[in-house]
């Protein structure tokens, strides 16, 4: 009872919270609710967006643990599954929040990260940059901070092949992790700044009275205001703000001013002087906070979940909360639209994302698989780190999927199954998902409904208790990697 | 065919046997059966990713505009190789040369659309739907509709060779793509059957269910047709002459699909153009008279067309870091032994601009006609959405 108490208290602050950031947007939410058949309006409260609350019909089940741990971080292990199931969806969202996800938190990850990357960039070797990351999303008690890095890597794609430079491509990444919760116009200043991104986008050659259009092209296109919200004009004019803008020789951003083009530049219909102003206009142009509203629909949400009404009020929370990311993904997360069914295995989990889960569904994230490998396994998958396919980064969604991308999943889940990722190779034993104890007898109905249980939270087999019957069939060790590798390769553990 | 398989090819397949012996067999019997022996006429499309620099892969040496817009960039007119007494190609395009001099490449001058978009995602958006005239994002491509219409049976019908998202030139509401870089991207390690998924599942997971079920099914196919790694022209070491050696060896090996897509990048040349261009340039050149040399060495020339275009041109005008920012309209290759070789269409003047961009002199949209009535043998007012003159660069 006195669990069930605190729960209660714990979810009306919540709802107080939210209830303040929306009221933040200063919107009048009883009109503007959207009546979608999905969101009916019944209260002032029940706006798609508003905290959602379990009940009878909509309960706090591994189901909803299982999505909440897939959508917002890389897959949960059992431990964890089981001790937020027990804790409650709001406990559950403010592990998330506040980087605490890890059942068993590490306190040597930050500096052992630290090692690796600096020896990634020593080498020279991106491989051992991409391991780095891959080692920081197995290990981390903060998942959602990687999953928004993956995000913003991905919003401003970025790649080494062009850059060279891995300790710009490392101090990048930190940046866009560092900002990932914060606000966006920080975000935004620091990465534009950053000379990973100056060298990427040409800045260095944007001068006065020779302008280079890519970076401001990009900038308007698709850091913030997204195509068909400017003219060819307003990108020449958007060059000349730029124009001057560079590195000095220690690789810290400085303006030119020797270079920079004088006088007004006319963007979007007003004057504007310097690279700054562009951004300041830039970031109160009503089409930014669309296109932020559609990235973040993008990583949180399923196929169709969100329509037009429910991105526009999204919208006006993410403005009214002067663009910052970490209230509006809390939002996100708490919302009803994010725990509705609709938004459940509807969305296609990313290489990153599935290969992460997998191993952690595994519960491989401490005896973990060479990183290394798993680097390279996602570069089969088509999501090679720091390398996106050029300035529009990757589609995401159904895009990941094709044939030469299916087999290189369903490899890498017999690889990893057989121990072939690890190095040197070992023997796996997924029995030990249920066993308690070695000489366990562990029958293949038990072994499947757990694995069902950690992909999707439901199970075929989890709704009849015939299985406890026809338990006493043992199954063996090759058995039970068969029976892994069939279901953690199947559509089913591809989405989240 | 066993005797022709190289020893690491014989391992390769020798593993797989052990490893994977379960691979769907219904599917095998049923409706995958092995290829046709049908001579149907295949399109190879090779896409320029950045935005090629039109202007400095078919010079217009002789306007006097090119020197005035180009200094920095400005090719020498000795080196190219002339076309005819105002055109030259690009000094390392030795290979495309060749391919004219054979009189087996049309060149198509001055290509874009009506109100061309500067925007590399929109503009080939608009080249890869063939929909210029709608600017929201249209769900099919050219060559997935045209798929669709070709469509006859169960089976692979357009083949992606590179390692990203599939383009939406090969969207189709039923064509399968197959993506592949490499023969061994389709050994399957493990002992699956994709199942056909369940009634009750969702929309997205029934695409993943049948996307596995291609994905299994075509590996399983690959697997049997021992493809030859082989070539007797040689091939460039390049991964985009690779790309077109992996075509060919499909080709020859009677895989069923119509068209192939190939991805050259890297031409969106903003600094520092002249090296990096001439390089691409060399490379595309190379690679596409290796492949076509291979195909007229095997007897298979006649049965391919092959088409290289661009996203747009670039801004006639250099700008102050020695590259060039986004244009309009430039020229697309066409080329195979039934084409018709020659000059089509215009350079557009290099004097007379538009907002610092060339006039556009040919719409895309014929060129797609003319492939897809002339050689796919397709009805293009379906696909294209209205009637588009074919030229005569393939003979009706």
């Amino acid at each position: 009872m006195e669990t069930q108490n605190n729960q209660l208290v714990t979810v009306e602050g919540a709802q107080r919270y939210i209830c303040t950031a929306i009221m933040a947007a200063e919107i009048p939410l009883a009109e503007s609710i959207t009546t979608s058949d999905s969101f009916r309006t019944e209260s002032p409260m029940s706006s798609p967006w508003s905290p959602w609350q379990p009940d009878e019909s909509q309960p706090w089940d591994l189901r909803r643990v299982v999505h909440l741990y897939r959508r917002a971080g890389f897959a949960g292990t059992w431990e964890e599954l089981q001790r937020d199931l027990d804790e409650g969806v709001e406990a559950s969202v403010d592990r998330f929040l506040n980087g605490e996800v890890a059942a068993q938190p590490w306190d040597r990850f930050e500096a052992t990260a630290k090692v690796l990357s600096d020896s990634a960039v020593a080498s020279g070797d991106a491989a051992r940059l991409q391991a780095w990351w891959m080692f920081r999303m197995l290990r981390t008690a903060d998942p959602l901070v990687e999953r928004l890095t993956l995000m913003w890597h991905n919003h401003f794609a970025t790649s080494v092949e062009k850059v060279t430079n891995l300790l710009f491509m490392r101090h990048q990444n930190d940046l866009l992790r560092r900002h990932a919760p914060g606000a966006f116009g920080e975000l935004l200043h620091a990465v534009l700044k950053h000379p990973a991104m100056l060298v990427w986008l040409d800045a260095d050659s944007n001068r006065r009275g020779r302008p280079n259009e890519n970076l401001a092209r990009e900038l308007m296109e698709l850091f913030t205001l997204g195509e068909g919200h400017y003219s060819e004009d307003d990108v020449r004019e958007a060059a000349k703000c730029l124009t001057g803008w560079t590195t000095d020789r220690a690789g810290k951003f400085t303006i030119d001013q020797d270079q920079h083009e004088p006088g007004p530049k006319n963007v979007l219909g007003e004057d504007l002087e310097s690279g700054d102003d562009l951004l300041a206009l830039l970031l109160r142009s009503p089409p930014t906070a669309n296109r932020l509203v559609w990235r973040l629909c993008q990583t949180f949400l399923g196929e169709n979940v969100a329509g037009d009404t429910e991105r526009g009020e999204l919208a006006q929370i993410l403005s009214g909360n002067d663009f910052h990311i970490g209230k509006t993904v809390e939002v996100i997360l708490r919302s009803r639209i994010f725990f509705s069914a609709a938004n459940i295995g509807t969305r296609v989990s990313s290489p990153a994302e599935f290969v992460v889960a997998t191993v952690r569904r595994l519960g491989l994230q401490q005896n973990s698989p060479s990183t290394l490998i798993l680097a390279d396994t996602l570069a089969q998958m088509d999501q090679e780190l720091f390398a996106p396919p050029n300035v529009f980064g990757w589609d995401e969604g159904r895009a990941w999927i094709n044939s030469r991308t299916l087999v290189a999943r369903a490899n890498f889940i017999h690889a990893l199954c057989h121990g072939q990722c690890h190095v040197p190779p070992v023997v796996l034993d997924p029995r030990v998902l249920v066993a308690e104890a070695e000489e366990t007898t562990v029958s293949a109905a038990v072994l499947r409904q757990r694995l069902e249980l950690l992909i999707s939270g439901e199970s075929a087999a989890a709704s009849s208790n015939q299985q406890t019957t026809t338990s006493a069939t043992h199954i063996t060790q090759p058995q039970a990697v068969e029976l892994a590798i069939e279901l953690l390769s199947a559509p089913a553990a591809q989405l989240n | 065919m066993r005797a022709s398989l190289s020893r690491r090819r014989f391992l390769q397949a020798a593993s797989l046997v052990g490893l994977a012996p379960t691979i769907p067999t219904f599917l095998a019997k049923t409706s995958w059966a092995a290829p046709t022996e049908k001579e149907q006429p295949i399109l190879v499309v090779v896409q320029l990713d950045g935005g090629n620099d039109g202007l400095n892969t078919v010079v217009p040496f002789a306007d006097e505009g090119y020197a005035k817009h180009r200094q920095q960039l400005q090719l020498p007119t000795a080196n190219l190789h002339k076309l005819d007494d105002s055109i030259g190609l690009h000094q390392q395009m030795q290979g495309l040369s060749q391919l004219w001099q054979d009189g087996n490449l049309a060149i198509v001058n001055g290509v874009s659309y009506p109100n061309p978009s500067q925007s590399h995602d929109v503009s080939m958006s608009v080249w890869q739907t063939g929909r210029p005239d709608s600017r929201d994002v249209l769900d099919y491509g050219w060559l997935g509709r045209s798929l669709d219409q070709l469509k006859e049976g169960p089976g692979s019908d357009a083949v992606f060779t590179e390692q990203r998202a599939k383009p939406l030139a090969l969207t189709g509401r039923k064509c399968i793509t197959t993506s592949l870089t490499d023969a061994k991207d389709m050994q399957l390690h493990a002992q699956l059957q994709a199942s056909t998924g369940q009634d009750s599942d969702g929309d997205l997971q029934q695409f993943l269910s049948r996307s596995t079920l291609d994905a299994y099914a075509t590996s399983e196919q690959l697997q049997g047709l021992a493809l030859s790694e082989d070539s007797d022209v040689p091939y460039p070491e390049t991964e985009f002459s690779q790309r077109l050696k992996l075509i060919s060896s499909l080709i020859k090996s009677g895989w069923q699909s119509r068209v192939y897509y190939a991805v050259q990048g890297g031409y969106d040349t903003h600094a520092g153009q002249l090296f990096t261009h001439a390089r691409l340039l060399r490379r595309l050149s190379d690679a596409l008279l290796a492949f076509q040399k291979d195909l007229q060495a095997t007897g298979l020339a006649d049965r391919v067309v092959t088409m290289c275009f661009s996203e747009f041109g670039r801004r006639v005008a250099e700008n102050g870091s020695a590259g060039t920012d986004h244009g309009t309209a430039g020229p697309v290759f066409v080329f195979g032994s039934k084409v018709q070789g020659g000059l089509y269409g215009d350079i557009p003047s290099l004097l007379e601009l538009e907002n610092g961009n060339l006039k556009t002199a040919v719409d895309f949209r014929q060129i797609y006609a003319t492939l897809l009535e002339r050689w796919l043998e397709v009805n293009s007012e379906n696909v294209l959405g209205g009637p588009h003159s074919a030229m005569e660069f393939l003979q009706a």
